[in-house]
């Protein structure tokens, strides 16, 4: 059973850096599979957190240092170049351990702090996202995930044949690439997504299939169990009820919200233990295959 | 505070695998650690066991590839510098962390929510190189045709910075008498800021790299450190006193401002064995590597020609990427003096960026340094490695206590935050 989590600053500023810094180690020690950077209502909905977790993640990474750390990001306010090349080194420096979670929700704050010109009606909004979503996924495919070399004796670094300008265009994003970094070891990031967020919008939900989905259980029951991860969101009260659903098959793992949800991933650590972390990569480990890359010519050998 | 801190300050650029375009073939070089982790870790101690102020990454806009081509002999490890420095905060408590933003291409809200993130994991230690975006490709990747006008870069990257400033100041609860001003104007229409949680100097550090009229003009106006190209002390010296004028003009006190002009290097024990070291690493740049390298500098792919010919200056300037004019006063001289594409592209390839090399012992540098320092020519140096990690390692083991010793260089950090170690005082 994996055990998902979100972890944010405190409210209070004086002892903020020491609390988050204190709540990582002991999500460490609990063994949570997912943490995420978000900030959590307490009706249980998503978004983006005061602290930018883009930034926020590779520092914290070094604490949290098995889970997937995922990012929780404003949709329809980043750009897909900044995106794509922070979250590829990040996925580099962490071995593969990185998420990213694009969030609607909690989108008005942004709008305000970015200008009218972000402003969006409801309808453009999960086009906005799902377009951001593959601009920046393009820009991770303008390099092949074997490019580099690195061979001094030589002189090769890369094969110039196997990064490329991809001239992506979306109706909201245009990006020509190639990014200024290579593939991630992951090939992309996990795409994590909170069904209650996209579908919240306008009732449409997103065109783009998630690595790993967090919903309700009548959300997770619309989900192609087959290449994906279906984290069943539950706090205190709904707990047993999603552990059974879980041993029923109709979820892979909890998302524990509320006010004590590090004391109930404790508490279910100690019930199903953990299954044993092989794999190169996070993608790997949850049984997740390499995304294809479209833009990749392989030459015939 | 400025006495203990010492009268010279030492900043790291830490770009890619090092200084030289070859260096990364060098056999202590290690171009495949600059994926991971644990070498970030690593140097990140180094340098804050040296008593640096800061480490500096750069940063593009673009990835590399002339007319379509990336190189294939050129090192591009360009990894993203908020996540690097990031990572070194985690395991570092002084030393100050400094990621190269440009104002051209992003948003106030989003670089100063990164500054905040920065600042706040590090507790006070984030500096921000403020530079706008020249290259001529990199408005592709934000989908514009093009760049701004010269002078409209300066005056949105002002606006910018006074946008950033007042979503800082708004979070950090300091008064903001011209926040109105700051966030709605010719550039921004920003109807509110965004709540961030505070940490130690609630902001970064603001530095520059001033070099145009328009450049220097804005560097004298807000930069807390100036990075600049200083080949001799006395273009180090005329820089110096250039920016301290315009800032005295400004009504700022130039004290309050670190001039750090930058210096590359290769050490040894010996001279002998330093240049020799140097001519080496100047052989692992190739031909081939070489003629990337020019490419790259005027976005014109020139491995297509034959590299023992002079440069086709018409049909290279009708379809490079950079302007034309620019190119064509570049590559003349060598078209005059009848150089072939090889021999002209080997002699680009050496002095990479304009900066000041230095090759010799660590008592020579250490001199070196101190007649800049007393010559008023500058406050320190960004210093740039040949090659990573080894030539830092040999600073930091050789030099940095030659300098302690002539009490030029700090033994202890005198605050914990960034601007503590510039002793630039507290910004108005």
């Amino acid at each position: 059973m994996y055990l998902s989590i979100s972890i944010d600053v405190s409210p209070r500023d004086g002892a903020a850096f020491a609390q988050l810094a204190q709540q990582a180690d002991r999500i460490e020690q609990a063994g949570a599979d997912f943490v995420l950077l978000a900030h959590e209502t307490g009706a249980g909905t998503l978004e983006p957190g005061r602290l930018e977790a883009v930034v926020t993640l590779p520092w914290i990474a070094r604490r949290l240092a098995t889970p997937v750390v995922v990012a929780a990001l404003p949709a329809v306010h980043s750009v897909p170049f900044h995106i794509a090349r922070a979250l590829s080194a990040a996925d580099f420096l962490t071995a593969g351990r990185v998420g990213w979670l694009p969030l609607l929700q909690g989108g008005a704050r942004f709008d305000a702090a970015y200008g009218d010109a972000y402003h969006l009606p409801p309808g453009d909004r999960v086009a906005k996202h799902d377009d951001f979503i593959r601009a920046t996924r393009a820009l991770w495919d303008s390099w092949d995930q074997d490019a580099l070399i690195l061979n001094k004796d030589s002189g090769a670094y890369l094969d110039s044949a196997k990064v490329r300008r991809v001239d992506y265009r979306g109706p909201f994003f245009a990006t020509m690439g190639p990014l200024n970094a290579a593939r991630p070891p992951q090939g992309h990031p996990l795409l994590v997504r909170d069904l209650d967020d996209v579908a919240g919008d306008d009732g449409a939900g997103s065109a783009i299939p998630a690595d790993v989905v967090l919903g309700g259980a009548d959300r997770l029951a619309g989900v192609e169990a087959r290449g994906t991860v279906r984290l069943l969101k539950v706090t205190a009260a709904t707990l047993e009820q999603g552990e059974a659903l879980v041993r029923d098959g109709k979820a892979d793992g909890l998302h524990v919200a509320g006010p004590d949800a590090i004391e109930r991933v404790e508490a279910l650590r100690r019930r199903h233990t953990r299954r044993p972390v092989t794999g190169a990569t996070a993608r790997a480990r949850l049984g997740l295959a390499m995304p294809a890359n479209p833009y990749s010519k392989k030459v015939p050998a | 505070m400025s006495r203990e801190n010492g009268r010279l300050h030492l900043w790291a650029f830490l770009q890619g695998i090092g200084f030289f375009p070859g260096g990364w073939r060098e056999e202590k070089a290690t171009p495949d650690a600059v994926f991971q982790r644990s070498y970030y870790e690593r140097i990140a101690r180094l340098v804050e066991d040296a008593r640096f102020d800061a480490i500096v990454f750069g940063d593009q806009l673009q990835g590399r590839d002339a007319a379509g081509r990336t190189p294939g002999r050129l090192a591009i490890p360009t990894l993203d510098p908020f996540t690097l420095l990031a990572v070194m905060a985690g395991v570092t408590s002084r030393v100050g962390l400094v990621a190269t933003v440009s104002t051209t291409y992003n948003e106030p809200a989003e670089v100063a929510a990164k500054f905040a993130a920065l600042n706040f994991v590090s507790q006070g230690r984030a500096g921000w190189n403020i530079v706008t975006t020249v290259h001529p490709n990199s408005p592709w990747n934000f989908g514009e045709p093009e760049l701004l006008e010269k002078s409209a870069r300066y005056a949105r990257a002002q606006a910018f910075v006074d946008a950033a400033d007042a979503f800082w100041r708004q979070a950090a609860g300091l008064p903001a008498a011209n926040a109105a001003d700051a966030l709605r104007n010719q550039w921004f229409d920003i109807a509110g800021t965004l709540d961030f949680p505070t940490s130690p100097q609630y902001r970064p550090v603001l530095v520059q790299a001033g070099q145009s009229p328009d450049g220097r003009n804005f560097a004298a106006q807000s930069a807390e450190a100036i990075f600049c190209p200083a080949p001799t002390i006395d273009a180090g010296r005329a820089y110096r006193d250039d920016i301290h004028e315009r800032a005295r003009a400004l009504g700022r006190d130039p004290s309050k401002m670190l001039i750090m002009p930058g210096l590359a290097f290769i050490l040894a024990d010996t001279e002998e064995e330093a240049q020799r070291k140097h001519r080496h690493v100047l052989e692992l740049a190739d031909d081939q590597l070489c003629i990337e390298y020019l490419s790259e500098s005027i976005g014109y792919d020139l491995t297509r020609l034959p590299a023992n010919q002079p440069f086709p200056l018409d049909e290279i300037c009708a379809a490079c990427e950079f302007p034309a004019e620019d190119v064509r006063r570049m590559l003349t001289p060598a078209v005059e003096a009848g150089l072939s594409i090889a021999d002209a592209c080997r002699d680009y390839a050496r002095k990479p960026r304009g900066h000041a090399i230095f090759v010799g012992t660590p008592e020579q540098m250490a001199d070196r340094m101190e007649t800049w320092i007393d010559a008023g020519a500058c406050d320190g140096f960004t210093l740039q490695p040949g090659y990573m990690p080894s030539e830092l390692e040999l600073f930091c083991a050789h030099v940095t206590p030659l300098l302690q010793r002539r009490g030029l260089l700090r033994r202890e950090y005198q605050g914990p935050t960034l601007r503590d170690h510039l002793a630039a005082g507290s910004p108005a």
